[in-house]
């Protein structure tokens, strides 16, 4: 149980930088959730605080210690791996065991401590089989298991659950949720899929190109984000992003006109989600591109003389395509961005 | 309709003039079709029948005999039974034991501890290829060197000296150990690059990630080594080191050039007492029973370690 805290670190494999200048505090019990596309550094940055990487500058401290110079094996944490890392000529209660025994743990009390691990993750029967032998669910819960069995200080998870089908990813979501409460064990999980962040982190920490975009709560990232690119990563369809320009009070563009703040000029992208557009209105005019009901919502595009409009519409909701369509934006949850990308017009 | 089909035949028309081109292959028979691999590898079967199989079979028909040059007279089993009655024989089997043993175990020890140590190292992983020189050099020649170093050219007793471990000048060949020392050094020299070699391309071959998962559980470089990278091993050890086992049992040229069997037949291996019993002896029907022997007793052993080895590591 612990903080973690990165302070100024950089990591460059020769020109190329990894990670550039991280600021990261993660508080005792945190589940923090490192959310970026593929290549921006969430790996490096965990294995840094793993101590599989050495940071090229600054500072990571564990606790209040310092741990540049402190081998991974002494750092006490547990990782679980993509690839889980299994043992694989060990069966899975000794690949659970072995910690205990690395750590020179009591031999009287290893099978306890293995069993109730196995148990949080429902992996009691299996504990004879070599990893050879299970399916990938049961590899995903057996290096849980290992992780969790020496109650390490900090977790870090490296995308645990992308090797799993859609189905086993959502109740192995809530499962390692449910354990990280119970455990209270500061966990830093990285990951490349949004829902996945969304659901697991108290905060979330948004990456690309190695430099920190934004950390906040899921609901902060997802209503207020800092810039266009977090704005566009976050939720499915993400916000609709459209260029053009500010005015005395008003923000236009090809097919679309909304009020903004008046103190804004100049080249503007707005943003507006889309499930806070409504049919019929007059902020957007348009041309029905393509309707896809789910069931329960139909999803509208929208083509514009520049970009096509994302919007949840109801799920009743059925248009020809070419036809003409309004579309009306909630005014209160309109979003402007200058032109480095950052958000403006707030007050 | 008709336009599809006219595309079609117009991408065949384009086709085979390409084929044409491209095709090395004349139509041929089905027969001749089959036979082509065959053809292929035939020389090659042929060659090796011919040094290996032949051979082989001529010593299990010529043990059966009393052989003097041009005058085969029939024995049945009496070379064999008079072979286990040979003191020399037995010596020569415990010499090829202790000699050939030691050595396996030195070269499979300094192997695999120097490829653990290194075999994360970007040099080893780029030219491990140069760890092959001692391998690449003429058996005989290295037997010579050895011979240079140890006894005619005393290199290795001025080395003792200058460094004060010994004050005389060591005669190798005047104590039965010293004498076996000096065929093992020669052995594992030429021959633990092999091993080397092979047990690096294996540790090179493990999941890095799992070498880090043991580190962040808290073991060090000689609990992975112990607890992981050896049990994964093990089927590429058993194999290595039984190749090199039966390498070691016919040693022959370091002893026939190095000691050639001295003192007092210490150093005689089996393939040198088969060498002296068939061409310095001319008891050829005898020499072919030792060989014979030998060559059972080095099937059963390989097979008994091999079929171990690889039954308990599936279960
Ligand atoms: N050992 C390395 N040598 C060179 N470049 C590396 C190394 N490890 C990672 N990188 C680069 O650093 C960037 C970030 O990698 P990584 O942290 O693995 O990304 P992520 O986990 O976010 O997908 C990538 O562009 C990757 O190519
Ligand atoms: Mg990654």
């Amino acid at each position: 149980m612990a903080s973690i805290l990165l302070k100024n670190v950089v990591k460059s494999f020769g020109t190329f930088v990894g990670v550039q200048d991280m600021n990261l505090d993660v508080v005792d019990e945190e589940f923090l959730v490192l959310l970026g596309p593929s290549g921006c550094g969430k790996t490096t940055t965990m294995r840094m605080i793993a101590g599989l990487e050495h940071p090229t500058e600054g500072e990571i401290r564990i606790g209040d210690a310092l741990m540049n110079d402190i081998d991974a094996r002494d750092r006490d944490v547990a990782m679980v791996f993509q690839g889980y890392a299994l043992y694989p000529n060990m069966s899975i209660y000794e690949n659970i065991r072995f910690p205990l025994r690395m750590r020179q743990v009591p031999k009287a009390k290893h099978d306890d401590l293995i069993r109730r691990a196995a148990e949080m993750v429902e992996l009691g029967p299996f504990l004879d089989r070599k990893p050879g032998a299970l399916s990938g669910g049961q590899r995903q819960r057996a290096a849980l298991a290992r992780a969790i069995v020496r109650q390490p200080q900090v977790f870090l998870m490296d995308e645990p659950l992308s090797n799993l089908d859609a189905k086993l990813r959502a109740s192995m979501r809530v499962q390692i949720k449910h354990m990280q409460r119970e455990l209270k064990v500061t966990t830093v999980y990285v990951t490349h899929d949004q829902i996945e962040a969304m659901t697991l982190a108290d905060r979330i920490v948004i990456m690309n190109k190695g430099v920190i975009q934004q950390i906040g709560t899921p609901d902060d990232i997802y209503s207020n984000p800092a810039n266009t690119f977090v704005a566009g990563f976050i939720g499915s369809p993400p916000m609709n992003l459209i260029a053009g320009t500010a005015q005395s009070g008003t923000f236009s563009s090809a097919g679309v006109r909304v009020p903004c703040p008046a103190n804004l000029s100049g080249n503007i992208t707005l943003g507006i989600r889309p499930e806070d557009c409504q049919i019929g209105g007059d902020n957007l005019q348009g041309q029905v591109y393509g309707v896809e009901p789910t069931g329960d919502i139909t999803y509208l595009t929208v083509r514009t003389a520049n970009k096509n409009i994302e919007i949840k519409a109801g799920r009743e909701f059925r248009a020809p395509i070419d036809s003409a369509i309004s579309v009306g934006f909630d005014t209160s949850r309109l979003y402007f961005f200058g032109e480095d990308g950052s958000r403006v017009g707030v007050n | 309709m008709a336009h599809s089909t006219q595309t079609l035949e117009k991408g065949a028309a384009k086709a085979a003039p390409a084929a044409a081109v491209y095709s090395i292959r004349r139509p041929r028979s089905a027969t001749a079709k089959k036979m082509f691999p065959y053809l292929l590898v035939g020389p090659a079967v042929l060659y090796l029948l011919a040094i290996t199989l032949y051979p082989g079979l001529f010593a299990m028909y010529q043990s059966l005999f009393v052989v003097k040059f041009v005058n085969w007279s029939w024995a049945g089993l009496g070379n064999y039974t008079r072979i286990v009655q040979d003191r020399e024989f037995w010596a020569a089997l415990a010499n090829t034991a202790i000699i050939g043993g030691l050595s396996l175990c030195l070269q499979t020890i300094i192997a695999m501890t120097v490829a653990f140590y290194c075999y994360r190292d970007p040099f080893v992983r780029g030219w491990r290829i140069v760890f092959l020189m001692p391998m690449l050099f003429m058996p005989s020649a290295v037997a010579f060197i050895w011979k240079l170093a140890f006894n005619d050219g005393r290199v290795i007793s001025d080395l003792l000296m200058a460094i004060g471990l010994v004050s005389n000048n060591v005669d190798w060949l005047s104590s039965v150990w010293l004498a076996r020392l000096t065929l093992i050094v020669a052995d594992v020299w030429q021959w633990t690059p092999f091993l080397f070699i092979i047990f690096v391309g294996a540790l090179q071959g493990q999941d890095e990630e799992i070498e880090e998962a043991a580190r962040l559980d808290g073991a060090s470089w000689g609990d992975i080594f112990w607890n992981i990278s050896l049990p994964m091993m093990r089927p590429i050890i058993v194999v290595a080191v039984t190749l090199r086992g039966i390498d070691i049992t016919t040693m022959f040229t370091n002893v026939y050039i190095m000691t050639q069997g001295t003192p007092g037949g210490a150093t005689e291996t089996m393939s040198y007492f088969i060498y002296r019993q068939g061409f310095r002896m001319f008891n050829f029907g005898y020499a072919s029973a030792a060989s014979v022997l030998m060559l059972l007793i080095t099937i059963v052993i390989a097979q008994t370690i091999v079929k171990r080895a690889f039954k308990s590591g599936k279960s």
